[in-house]
Protein backbone atom coordinates (compact mmCIF):
# COMPACT_ATOMS: atom_id res chain seq x y z
CA UNK A 1 0.00 0.00 0.00
CA UNK A 2 3.02 2.15 0.98
CA UNK A 3 4.60 1.76 -2.49
CA UNK A 4 1.08 2.44 -4.62
CA UNK A 5 0.83 6.52 -4.51
CA UNK A 6 4.78 6.22 -6.03
CA UNK A 7 3.88 3.98 -8.89
CA UNK A 8 0.89 5.88 -9.99
CA UNK A 9 3.40 9.01 -10.32
CA UNK A 10 5.36 7.00 -12.57
CA UNK A 11 2.45 5.92 -14.45
CA UNK A 12 2.00 9.77 -15.28
CA UNK A 13 5.57 9.91 -16.52
CA UNK A 14 5.18 7.60 -19.03
CA UNK A 15 7.45 8.69 -21.84
CA UNK A 16 5.56 9.58 -25.40
CA UNK A 17 4.13 6.57 -27.02
CA UNK A 18 6.70 4.53 -29.26
CA UNK A 19 6.79 6.64 -32.65
CA UNK A 20 3.96 5.25 -35.30
CA UNK A 21 5.00 3.80 -38.99
CA UNK A 22 4.28 6.78 -41.16
CA UNK A 23 3.49 7.86 -44.58
CA UNK A 24 5.79 7.94 -46.67
CA UNK A 25 3.76 10.92 -48.44
CA UNK A 26 2.44 12.74 -45.28
CA UNK A 27 4.10 11.58 -42.55
CA UNK A 28 0.85 10.60 -40.53
CA UNK A 29 0.78 7.61 -38.68
CA UNK A 30 -0.09 4.51 -40.85
CA UNK A 31 -3.37 2.72 -39.79
CA UNK A 32 -4.64 0.61 -43.00
CA UNK A 33 -3.49 -1.80 -45.27
CA UNK A 34 -5.41 -1.47 -48.77
CA UNK A 35 -4.85 -4.64 -50.94
CA UNK A 36 -5.99 -4.42 -54.10
CA UNK A 37 -5.80 -7.61 -56.69
CA UNK A 38 -6.28 -7.22 -60.10
CA UNK A 39 -5.72 -10.07 -62.71
CA UNK A 40 -3.08 -11.94 -61.72
CA UNK A 41 -1.06 -9.06 -59.64
CA UNK A 42 -1.44 -8.14 -55.80
CA UNK A 43 -1.15 -4.73 -54.82
CA UNK A 44 -0.80 -3.74 -51.09
CA UNK A 45 -0.64 0.25 -49.82
CA UNK A 46 -0.33 1.67 -46.57
CA UNK A 47 -2.02 4.56 -45.47
CA UNK A 48 -3.83 6.42 -42.62
CA UNK A 49 -7.13 6.56 -42.06
CA UNK A 50 -7.65 9.91 -43.76
CA UNK A 51 -5.55 9.59 -46.70
CA UNK A 52 -6.82 10.95 -49.65
CA UNK A 53 -5.71 7.86 -51.76
CA UNK A 54 -7.68 5.59 -49.25
CA UNK A 55 -11.13 8.17 -50.52
CA UNK A 56 -10.34 8.04 -53.99
CA UNK A 57 -10.37 4.13 -54.14
CA UNK A 58 -13.37 3.65 -51.77
CA UNK A 59 -15.91 6.25 -52.73
CA UNK A 60 -14.17 6.35 -56.41
CA UNK A 61 -16.82 9.36 -57.41
CA UNK A 62 -16.08 12.72 -59.30
CA UNK A 63 -12.59 12.74 -57.54
CA UNK A 64 -11.98 9.19 -59.24
CA UNK A 65 -12.32 10.79 -62.84
CA UNK A 66 -9.98 13.21 -62.24
CA UNK A 67 -7.35 10.86 -61.14
CA UNK A 68 -7.76 7.66 -63.94
CA UNK A 69 -7.33 10.82 -66.17
CA UNK A 70 -3.95 11.38 -64.94
CA UNK A 71 -2.80 7.55 -64.37
CA UNK A 72 -2.77 7.49 -67.95
CA UNK A 73 0.38 9.32 -67.59
CA UNK A 74 -0.70 11.59 -69.99
CA UNK A 75 -2.78 14.55 -68.91
CA UNK A 76 -2.52 15.94 -64.87
CA UNK A 77 -4.99 17.82 -63.22
CA UNK A 78 -3.33 21.20 -62.44
CA UNK A 79 -3.98 24.79 -61.85
CA UNK A 80 -3.86 26.64 -65.35
CA UNK A 81 -3.13 30.10 -63.64
CA UNK A 82 -0.06 29.00 -61.57
CA UNK A 83 0.70 25.53 -62.55
CA UNK A 84 -0.28 23.41 -58.70
CA UNK A 85 -0.83 20.35 -59.67
CA UNK A 86 -3.10 17.99 -57.96
CA UNK A 87 -0.53 15.53 -56.59
CA UNK A 88 1.52 18.53 -54.97
CA UNK A 89 -1.23 19.24 -53.38
CA UNK A 90 -2.29 15.88 -52.04
CA UNK A 91 1.32 15.84 -50.33
CA UNK A 92 0.67 19.15 -48.36
CA UNK A 93 2.31 21.73 -51.15
CA UNK A 94 0.68 24.97 -50.18
CA UNK A 95 -1.87 26.12 -52.95
CA UNK A 96 -0.24 28.74 -55.16
CA UNK A 97 -3.02 30.91 -56.04
CA UNK A 98 -7.03 31.97 -55.62
CA UNK A 99 -7.65 30.02 -58.89
CA UNK A 100 -6.66 26.77 -57.17
CA UNK A 101 -9.67 26.86 -54.69
CA UNK A 102 -11.60 26.71 -57.42
CA UNK A 103 -10.05 24.53 -59.54
CA UNK A 104 -9.34 22.06 -56.59
CA UNK A 105 -12.79 22.64 -55.08
CA UNK A 106 -14.28 18.73 -54.73
CA UNK A 107 -10.74 17.53 -53.83
CA UNK A 108 -10.46 20.79 -51.26
CA UNK A 109 -13.89 19.92 -49.55
CA UNK A 110 -12.33 16.68 -49.16
CA UNK A 111 -9.56 17.32 -47.96
CA UNK A 112 -10.81 19.62 -45.57
CA UNK A 113 -13.53 17.03 -43.69
CA UNK A 114 -10.90 14.48 -43.47
CA UNK A 115 -8.60 16.49 -42.15
CA UNK A 116 -11.59 17.68 -39.67
CA UNK A 117 -11.13 21.49 -40.62
CA UNK A 118 -15.07 22.12 -40.96
CA UNK A 119 -16.87 22.34 -38.20
CA UNK A 120 -19.35 19.26 -38.50
CA UNK A 121 -22.31 21.25 -38.04
CA UNK A 122 -21.35 22.05 -41.65
CA UNK A 123 -21.35 19.09 -44.10
CA UNK A 124 -20.86 20.76 -47.29
CA UNK A 125 -22.48 18.57 -49.74
CA UNK A 126 -23.12 20.36 -52.88
CA UNK A 127 -20.62 22.49 -54.61
CA UNK A 128 -22.05 25.62 -54.17
CA UNK A 129 -23.07 25.90 -50.72
CA UNK A 130 -20.63 28.60 -48.78
CA UNK A 131 -18.97 26.94 -46.43
CA UNK A 132 -17.28 30.70 -44.96
CA UNK A 133 -19.30 32.50 -42.51
CA UNK A 134 -18.74 35.81 -41.08
CA UNK A 135 -16.89 38.87 -42.40
CA UNK A 136 -16.63 39.81 -46.19
CA UNK A 137 -13.85 42.04 -47.45
CA UNK A 138 -14.79 45.59 -46.67
CA UNK A 139 -17.00 44.63 -44.01
CA UNK A 140 -15.94 45.45 -40.13
CA UNK A 141 -17.58 44.38 -37.10
CA UNK A 142 -17.73 46.06 -34.40
CA UNK A 143 -16.79 43.60 -30.67
CA UNK A 144 -19.71 42.86 -29.07
CA UNK A 145 -18.51 44.08 -25.15
CA UNK A 146 -20.92 41.02 -23.59
CA UNK A 147 -18.32 38.04 -24.83
CA UNK A 148 -16.40 37.97 -22.58
CA UNK A 149 -19.25 38.41 -19.80
CA UNK A 150 -20.97 35.10 -21.41
CA UNK A 151 -17.43 33.24 -20.70
CA UNK A 152 -17.22 34.44 -17.79
CA UNK A 153 -21.01 33.62 -16.70
CA UNK A 154 -20.17 29.90 -18.42
CA UNK A 155 -17.27 29.65 -16.13
CA UNK A 156 -19.36 30.59 -13.08
CA UNK A 157 -22.09 27.91 -13.92
CA UNK A 158 -19.14 25.63 -14.00
CA UNK A 159 -18.05 26.40 -10.74
CA UNK A 160 -20.87 26.28 -8.83
CA UNK A 161 -21.93 23.36 -10.02
CA UNK A 162 -18.53 21.62 -8.53
CA UNK A 163 -19.36 23.72 -5.77
CA UNK A 164 -16.12 25.25 -6.27
CA UNK A 165 -17.48 28.54 -3.98
CA UNK A 166 -13.51 29.79 -4.07
CA UNK A 167 -13.37 30.33 -7.58
CA UNK A 168 -16.50 30.96 -7.91
CA UNK A 169 -16.35 34.40 -6.08
CA UNK A 170 -13.02 35.06 -8.61
CA UNK A 171 -15.15 35.05 -11.42
CA UNK A 172 -18.10 36.66 -10.14
CA UNK A 173 -15.52 39.96 -9.11
CA UNK A 174 -14.21 39.92 -12.81
CA UNK A 175 -17.90 39.73 -13.74
CA UNK A 176 -18.27 42.70 -11.38
CA UNK A 177 -15.69 44.54 -12.73
CA UNK A 178 -16.71 43.99 -16.45
CA UNK A 179 -20.25 45.23 -16.01
CA UNK A 180 -19.23 48.22 -13.87
CA UNK A 181 -16.64 49.70 -15.91
CA UNK A 182 -17.14 48.04 -19.29
CA UNK A 183 -15.12 50.10 -21.16
CA UNK A 184 -11.92 49.42 -19.24
CA UNK A 185 -11.50 45.24 -19.20
CA UNK A 186 -9.94 44.92 -15.75
CA UNK A 187 -6.39 44.34 -15.16
CA UNK A 188 -6.00 41.83 -12.56
CA UNK A 189 -7.23 39.17 -14.94
CA UNK A 190 -4.84 36.39 -14.15
CA UNK B 1 21.43 47.84 -41.00
CA UNK B 2 22.98 48.96 -37.67
CA UNK B 3 20.15 50.72 -36.70
CA UNK B 4 17.31 48.32 -37.98
CA UNK B 5 19.29 45.55 -35.98
CA UNK B 6 19.04 48.11 -32.93
CA UNK B 7 15.40 49.32 -33.88
CA UNK B 8 14.54 44.88 -33.73
CA UNK B 9 16.64 44.37 -30.49
CA UNK B 10 15.45 47.74 -28.76
CA UNK B 11 11.79 47.06 -29.41
CA UNK B 12 9.80 47.34 -26.62
CA UNK B 13 8.56 43.56 -25.44
CA UNK B 14 5.09 43.62 -24.94
CA UNK B 15 6.05 41.25 -21.63
CA UNK B 16 7.74 43.96 -19.90
CA UNK B 17 4.91 44.73 -17.78
CA UNK B 18 2.85 41.25 -17.77
CA UNK B 19 2.47 40.26 -14.06
CA UNK B 20 -0.34 37.51 -14.66
CA UNK B 21 0.37 34.01 -12.87
CA UNK B 22 -1.29 32.19 -15.82
CA UNK B 23 -2.63 33.78 -18.58
CA UNK B 24 1.00 34.25 -20.25
CA UNK B 25 -0.03 36.04 -23.76
CA UNK B 26 -1.61 35.98 -26.56
CA UNK B 27 -1.63 36.42 -30.25
CA UNK B 28 -4.24 37.32 -32.92
CA UNK B 29 -3.36 36.86 -37.16
CA UNK B 30 -5.18 37.33 -40.02
CA UNK B 31 -3.44 35.96 -42.92
CA UNK B 32 -4.53 37.48 -46.75
CA UNK B 33 -3.42 37.73 -49.70
CA UNK B 34 -3.89 40.22 -52.61
CA UNK B 35 -6.20 39.24 -55.51
CA UNK B 36 -5.10 38.65 -58.82
CA UNK B 37 -1.31 37.82 -57.60
CA UNK B 38 -0.01 34.12 -56.89
CA UNK B 39 0.59 32.97 -53.72
CA UNK B 40 4.22 33.78 -52.40
CA UNK B 41 5.18 29.98 -53.00
CA UNK B 42 4.41 30.55 -56.60
CA UNK B 43 6.53 33.98 -57.54
CA UNK B 44 9.17 34.87 -57.75
CA UNK B 45 11.89 37.33 -56.07
CA UNK B 46 11.04 40.11 -58.01
CA UNK B 47 7.29 40.03 -57.97
CA UNK B 48 7.67 39.42 -54.20
CA UNK B 49 9.45 42.45 -53.47
CA UNK B 50 7.12 44.60 -56.02
CA UNK B 51 4.09 43.14 -53.50
CA UNK B 52 6.59 43.96 -50.27
CA UNK B 53 6.56 47.58 -51.80
CA UNK B 54 2.84 47.79 -52.58
CA UNK B 55 2.07 46.74 -48.89
CA UNK B 56 4.41 48.60 -47.26
CA UNK B 57 3.35 51.63 -48.91
CA UNK B 58 -0.02 51.74 -47.47
CA UNK B 59 0.07 49.38 -44.78
CA UNK B 60 2.94 51.98 -43.28
CA UNK B 61 0.97 55.00 -43.30
CA UNK B 62 -2.01 52.73 -41.60
CA UNK B 63 -3.37 54.93 -38.45
CA UNK B 64 -3.26 52.53 -35.03
CA UNK B 65 0.28 51.69 -35.43
CA UNK B 66 2.92 53.55 -34.01
CA UNK B 67 6.58 54.31 -36.05
CA UNK B 68 6.24 51.19 -37.99
CA UNK B 69 9.39 50.28 -40.26
CA UNK B 70 10.29 47.87 -43.31
CA UNK B 71 12.61 45.63 -42.25
CA UNK B 72 13.81 42.99 -45.07
CA UNK B 73 14.51 39.46 -44.87
CA UNK B 74 17.65 39.95 -46.67
CA UNK B 75 19.13 43.15 -44.68
CA UNK B 76 18.50 41.19 -41.26
CA UNK B 77 21.40 37.97 -40.03
CA UNK B 78 19.98 34.68 -38.67
CA UNK B 79 20.59 36.19 -35.08
CA UNK B 80 17.38 39.13 -35.91
CA UNK B 81 15.32 36.67 -37.36
CA UNK B 82 15.61 33.86 -34.83
CA UNK B 83 14.77 37.37 -32.35
CA UNK B 84 11.76 37.82 -34.68
CA UNK B 85 10.77 34.23 -34.15
CA UNK B 86 11.04 34.41 -30.50
CA UNK B 87 9.74 37.94 -29.91
CA UNK B 88 6.55 36.19 -32.44
CA UNK B 89 6.20 33.73 -29.79
CA UNK B 90 5.74 31.32 -32.90
CA UNK B 91 7.13 27.74 -33.89
CA UNK B 92 8.10 28.99 -36.96
CA UNK B 93 11.35 29.62 -38.57
CA UNK B 94 12.47 32.57 -39.99
CA UNK B 95 16.21 31.55 -41.55
CA UNK B 96 15.04 30.89 -44.93
CA UNK B 97 13.79 33.85 -45.33
CA UNK B 98 14.91 36.18 -48.08
CA UNK B 99 14.45 38.92 -51.24
CA UNK B 100 11.37 39.45 -51.33
CA UNK B 101 10.11 38.76 -47.80
CA UNK B 102 9.99 40.91 -44.39
CA UNK B 103 8.86 42.37 -41.70
CA UNK B 104 7.02 45.32 -40.75
CA UNK B 105 6.90 45.81 -36.94
CA UNK B 106 5.82 48.70 -34.48
CA UNK B 107 7.84 50.19 -31.77
CA UNK B 108 5.08 49.34 -29.43
CA UNK B 109 6.47 45.48 -30.02
CA UNK B 110 2.88 44.73 -30.81
CA UNK B 111 2.21 45.02 -33.92
CA UNK B 112 3.84 42.78 -36.57
CA UNK B 113 3.25 42.16 -40.40
CA UNK B 114 5.20 39.10 -42.21
CA UNK B 115 5.12 40.07 -45.97
CA UNK B 116 5.78 37.07 -48.74
CA UNK B 117 6.18 34.48 -45.66
CA UNK B 118 3.59 31.36 -46.64
CA UNK B 119 0.73 34.00 -47.27
CA UNK B 120 1.08 37.76 -48.87
CA UNK B 121 0.75 39.21 -45.85
CA UNK B 122 0.38 38.16 -42.00
CA UNK B 123 -0.94 40.72 -39.51
CA UNK B 124 -0.30 40.10 -36.12
CA UNK B 125 -1.20 41.78 -32.70
CA UNK B 126 0.90 40.19 -28.67
CA UNK B 127 -1.19 40.82 -26.09
CA UNK B 128 -0.07 40.05 -22.75
CA UNK B 129 -2.70 41.37 -20.86
CA UNK B 130 -4.84 38.80 -21.63
CA UNK B 131 -7.50 41.31 -23.47
CA UNK B 132 -7.95 39.32 -26.10
CA UNK B 133 -11.58 40.53 -27.61
CA UNK B 134 -9.83 44.18 -27.29
CA UNK B 135 -7.10 42.93 -29.69
CA UNK B 136 -9.00 41.10 -32.04
CA UNK B 137 -11.34 44.36 -32.88
CA UNK B 138 -7.81 46.77 -33.05
CA UNK B 139 -6.21 44.03 -35.63
CA UNK B 140 -9.93 43.85 -37.62
CA UNK B 141 -9.50 47.92 -37.60
CA UNK B 142 -5.84 47.45 -38.93
CA UNK B 143 -6.89 45.12 -41.41
CA UNK B 144 -9.87 47.20 -43.00
CA UNK B 145 -7.77 49.92 -42.90
CA UNK B 146 -5.28 48.21 -44.89
CA UNK B 147 -8.32 46.86 -46.95
CA UNK B 148 -9.23 50.01 -48.28
CA UNK B 149 -6.09 50.37 -50.43
CA UNK B 150 -5.88 46.29 -51.33
CA UNK B 151 -7.94 43.69 -52.35
CA UNK B 152 -7.78 40.61 -50.67
CA UNK B 153 -8.52 37.20 -52.54
CA UNK B 154 -11.82 36.02 -51.32
CA UNK B 155 -14.06 33.73 -52.65
CA UNK B 156 -17.79 33.81 -50.98
CA UNK B 157 -17.41 29.85 -50.32
CA UNK B 158 -13.68 29.70 -48.85
CA UNK B 159 -13.72 33.15 -47.22
CA UNK B 160 -10.30 34.83 -47.19
CA UNK B 161 -7.91 32.36 -49.31
CA UNK B 162 -4.75 31.67 -48.15
CA UNK B 163 -1.93 29.17 -49.25
CA UNK B 164 -2.74 26.93 -46.92
CA UNK B 165 -6.26 25.43 -47.58
CA UNK B 166 -6.50 24.86 -43.84
CA UNK B 167 -6.88 28.36 -42.66
CA UNK B 168 -8.81 29.52 -45.09
CA UNK B 169 -12.25 31.12 -44.79
CA UNK B 170 -11.19 33.72 -42.03
CA UNK B 171 -7.78 33.38 -41.88
CA UNK B 172 -8.15 33.80 -38.45
CA UNK B 173 -5.97 32.21 -35.73
CA UNK B 174 -6.22 33.05 -32.16
CA UNK B 175 -3.21 31.15 -29.93
CA UNK B 176 -3.21 31.75 -26.14
CA UNK B 177 -0.29 30.94 -24.15
CA UNK B 178 -1.04 29.23 -20.64
CA UNK B 179 1.08 28.78 -17.77
CA UNK B 180 -0.82 26.08 -15.86
CA UNK B 181 2.27 24.06 -13.64
CA UNK B 182 -0.63 23.39 -10.49
CA UNK B 183 -2.33 21.02 -12.78
CA UNK B 184 1.13 19.97 -14.79
CA UNK B 185 2.62 18.88 -11.64
CA UNK B 186 -0.28 17.13 -9.76
CA UNK B 187 -0.75 15.22 -12.60
CA UNK B 188 -4.38 16.43 -12.94
CA UNK B 189 -3.82 18.14 -16.49
CA UNK B 190 -4.62 15.16 -19.05
CA UNK B 191 -8.28 14.36 -17.00
CA UNK B 192 -9.27 18.69 -17.33
CA UNK B 193 -8.25 18.31 -20.95
CA UNK B 194 -10.56 15.11 -21.55
CA UNK B 195 -12.90 16.88 -19.47
CA UNK B 196 -13.20 20.29 -21.89
CA UNK B 197 -11.78 18.19 -24.96
CA UNK B 198 -13.44 20.56 -27.70
CA UNK B 199 -13.02 19.25 -31.26
CA UNK B 200 -13.19 23.03 -32.32
CA UNK B 201 -9.78 23.95 -30.23
CA UNK B 202 -6.55 22.06 -30.57
CA UNK B 203 -3.71 22.05 -27.87
CA UNK B 204 0.09 21.93 -28.12
CA UNK B 205 3.26 23.04 -26.39
CA UNK B 206 4.97 26.35 -27.07
CA UNK B 207 7.16 24.52 -29.89
CA UNK B 208 3.80 23.09 -31.71
CA UNK B 209 4.37 20.07 -30.52
CA UNK B 210 1.49 18.00 -28.11
CA UNK B 211 3.75 16.11 -26.35
CA UNK B 212 6.47 18.03 -25.75
CA UNK B 213 5.47 20.51 -22.99
CA UNK B 214 7.88 23.53 -22.56
CA UNK B 215 7.44 26.05 -19.40
CA UNK B 216 4.43 24.68 -18.65
CA UNK B 217 3.14 26.16 -20.96
CA UNK B 218 -0.05 24.60 -23.08
CA UNK B 219 -0.76 26.98 -26.42
CA UNK B 220 -4.37 26.82 -27.00
CA UNK B 221 -5.64 27.54 -30.69
CA UNK B 222 -8.90 27.53 -32.47
CA UNK B 223 -9.02 24.57 -35.02
CA UNK B 224 -11.75 25.98 -37.12
CA UNK B 225 -10.59 29.07 -39.74
CA UNK B 226 -13.93 27.84 -42.04
CA UNK B 227 -17.01 28.20 -41.12
CA UNK B 228 -16.69 29.86 -37.68
CA UNK B 229 -17.39 33.17 -37.94
CA UNK B 230 -14.11 35.45 -36.09
CA UNK B 231 -16.77 36.52 -33.04
CA UNK B 232 -17.20 32.69 -32.74
CA UNK B 233 -13.76 32.31 -33.05
CA UNK B 234 -12.95 34.54 -30.21
CA UNK B 235 -15.62 33.57 -27.74
CA UNK B 236 -14.94 30.06 -27.87
CA UNK B 237 -10.86 30.37 -26.58
CA UNK B 238 -12.29 32.90 -24.15
CA UNK B 239 -14.56 30.30 -22.28
CA UNK B 240 -12.35 27.79 -22.98
CA UNK B 241 -8.92 29.15 -21.10
CA UNK B 242 -11.61 30.48 -18.88
CA UNK B 243 -12.28 27.03 -17.46
CA UNK B 244 -8.75 26.12 -18.21
CA UNK B 245 -8.12 29.37 -15.57
CA UNK B 246 -10.26 28.74 -12.90
CA UNK B 247 -8.86 24.85 -12.89
CA UNK B 248 -5.48 25.94 -12.10
CA UNK B 249 -6.42 28.36 -9.79
CA UNK B 250 -8.52 25.69 -7.83
CA UNK B 251 -5.61 23.35 -8.50
CA UNK B 252 -2.78 25.91 -6.63
CA UNK B 253 -5.29 26.28 -3.81
CA UNK B 254 -5.40 22.74 -3.37
CA UNK B 255 -1.76 22.32 -2.98
CA UNK B 256 -1.25 25.20 -0.66
CA UNK B 257 -3.85 24.14 1.84
CA UNK B 258 -2.52 20.03 1.57
CA UNK B 259 1.06 21.44 1.35
CA UNK B 260 1.84 19.30 -1.26
CA UNK B 261 5.21 17.81 -0.75
CA UNK B 262 5.91 16.82 -4.41
CA UNK B 263 5.26 20.33 -5.71
CA UNK B 264 7.49 22.04 -3.02
CA UNK B 265 10.12 19.59 -3.64
CA UNK B 266 9.98 20.47 -7.19
CA UNK B 267 9.93 24.47 -6.67
CA UNK B 268 12.67 23.65 -4.16
CA UNK B 269 15.07 21.82 -7.08
CA UNK B 270 13.91 24.26 -9.38
CA UNK B 271 15.41 27.46 -7.04
CA UNK B 272 18.62 25.67 -6.48
CA UNK B 273 18.83 24.83 -10.37
CA UNK B 274 18.23 28.60 -11.82
CA UNK B 275 20.56 29.94 -8.44
CA UNK B 276 23.43 27.08 -8.40
CA UNK B 277 23.66 25.67 -12.06
CA UNK B 278 26.75 26.36 -14.44
CA UNK B 279 25.22 25.71 -17.22
CA UNK B 280 21.25 25.93 -18.19
CA UNK B 281 20.13 24.91 -21.60
CA UNK B 282 16.89 27.03 -22.51
CA UNK B 283 14.42 24.44 -21.92
CA UNK B 284 15.61 23.45 -18.82
CA UNK B 285 15.58 27.49 -17.35
CA UNK B 286 11.94 27.82 -18.82
CA UNK B 287 10.77 24.80 -16.64
CA UNK B 288 12.39 26.10 -13.59
CA UNK B 289 11.13 29.32 -14.21
CA UNK B 290 7.46 27.98 -14.39
CA UNK B 291 7.86 26.15 -11.00
CA UNK B 292 9.07 29.35 -9.14
CA UNK B 293 6.67 31.37 -10.46
CA UNK B 294 4.46 28.77 -8.94
CA UNK B 295 6.34 28.99 -5.73
CA UNK B 296 5.88 32.22 -5.94
CA UNK B 297 2.35 32.63 -6.16
CA UNK B 298 1.83 30.07 -3.43
CA UNK B 299 3.96 31.86 -0.87
CA UNK B 300 6.91 29.53 -0.89
CA UNK B 301 9.39 31.79 -2.85
CA UNK B 302 9.87 35.46 -1.67
CA UNK B 303 12.05 38.54 -3.49
CA UNK B 304 10.89 38.55 -6.76
CA UNK B 305 7.34 39.71 -8.62
CA UNK B 306 5.73 37.84 -11.51
CA UNK B 307 6.37 40.46 -13.43
CA UNK B 308 10.09 40.14 -12.99
CA UNK B 309 9.81 36.34 -13.42
CA UNK B 310 7.73 36.94 -16.68
CA UNK B 311 10.59 39.45 -18.06
CA UNK B 312 12.72 36.91 -17.62
CA UNK B 313 10.65 33.72 -18.84
CA UNK B 314 11.16 35.32 -22.24
CA UNK B 315 14.16 37.27 -22.25
CA UNK B 316 16.11 33.73 -21.58
CA UNK B 317 15.61 32.32 -24.86
CA UNK B 318 18.49 32.03 -27.08
CA UNK B 319 18.22 35.29 -29.36
CA UNK B 320 16.91 37.66 -26.72
CA UNK B 321 19.71 36.61 -24.66
CA UNK B 322 22.03 37.31 -27.20
CA UNK B 323 21.03 40.64 -27.77
CA UNK B 324 21.41 41.32 -24.34
CA UNK B 325 25.02 40.35 -24.14
CA UNK B 326 27.61 42.71 -25.70
CA UNK B 327 30.42 40.24 -26.19
CA UNK B 328 30.92 37.04 -29.23
CA UNK B 329 29.42 34.16 -26.94
CA UNK B 330 30.31 30.98 -28.70
CA UNK B 331 27.27 28.55 -29.16
CA UNK B 332 29.22 26.22 -26.47
CA UNK B 333 29.01 29.47 -24.13
CA UNK B 334 25.37 30.58 -24.61
CA UNK B 335 24.17 27.71 -22.08
CA UNK B 336 26.89 29.29 -19.20
CA UNK B 337 25.80 32.91 -19.86
CA UNK B 338 22.23 31.74 -19.09
CA UNK B 339 23.29 30.58 -16.31
CA UNK B 340 25.56 33.82 -15.56
CA UNK B 341 22.27 35.91 -16.67
CA UNK B 342 19.84 34.07 -14.40
CA UNK B 343 21.79 33.99 -11.40
CA UNK B 344 22.19 37.86 -11.76
CA UNK B 345 18.52 38.48 -12.25
CA UNK B 346 17.24 36.14 -9.38
CA UNK B 347 19.96 37.00 -6.90
CA UNK B 348 17.33 38.52 -4.48
CA UNK B 349 14.74 35.74 -4.43
CA UNK B 350 14.37 33.19 -1.53
CA UNK B 351 13.15 29.81 -0.92
CA UNK B 352 11.02 29.72 2.53
CA UNK B 353 9.87 26.18 2.18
Amino acid sequence: MIEHPEEHNQDEKTPPPERPLECGECKKPISVLYTSIIGGTMTQTTMCADCPELQRRLFSGHVHQITTSHTDSTTVLACGNCGTTLDALRVGTPLGCSTCYEVFNDVLIGELLAAKRIPPRITPNKKSIPIHIGRSPGESIEMNPSLRLLALNEALNETIKSEDYEQAAWLRDQIKALTENPEKADDDKK
Amino acid sequence: MTTKNNFIFNQKKPWDDNSNTIWLASTISLQRNIEKFKFPGKLNAESKSQIVSLISKHLLKISGLTDPILIKAEDIGPLEKEFLAEHLLTSQNYNQTNVGEGFIVDSTGEFTALLNIQDHIRLQLIDCKGELENTWSRLVKIESNLGKHLNYSFLPTYGFLTADPYTCGTALIGSIYLQLPGLIHTGKIDEILDKYQDEAISISGIQGSPTEIIGDVLLIQNNYTLGFTEENIISLLRSFTTKLIVEEKSARTKIKKESNIEVKDKISRAFGILIHSYQLEAVEALNALSLLKLGLDLGWITGIDNQKINEIFFNCRRAHLLSQIQDNVTQEEVPHKRSETLHKALQSIQLTV
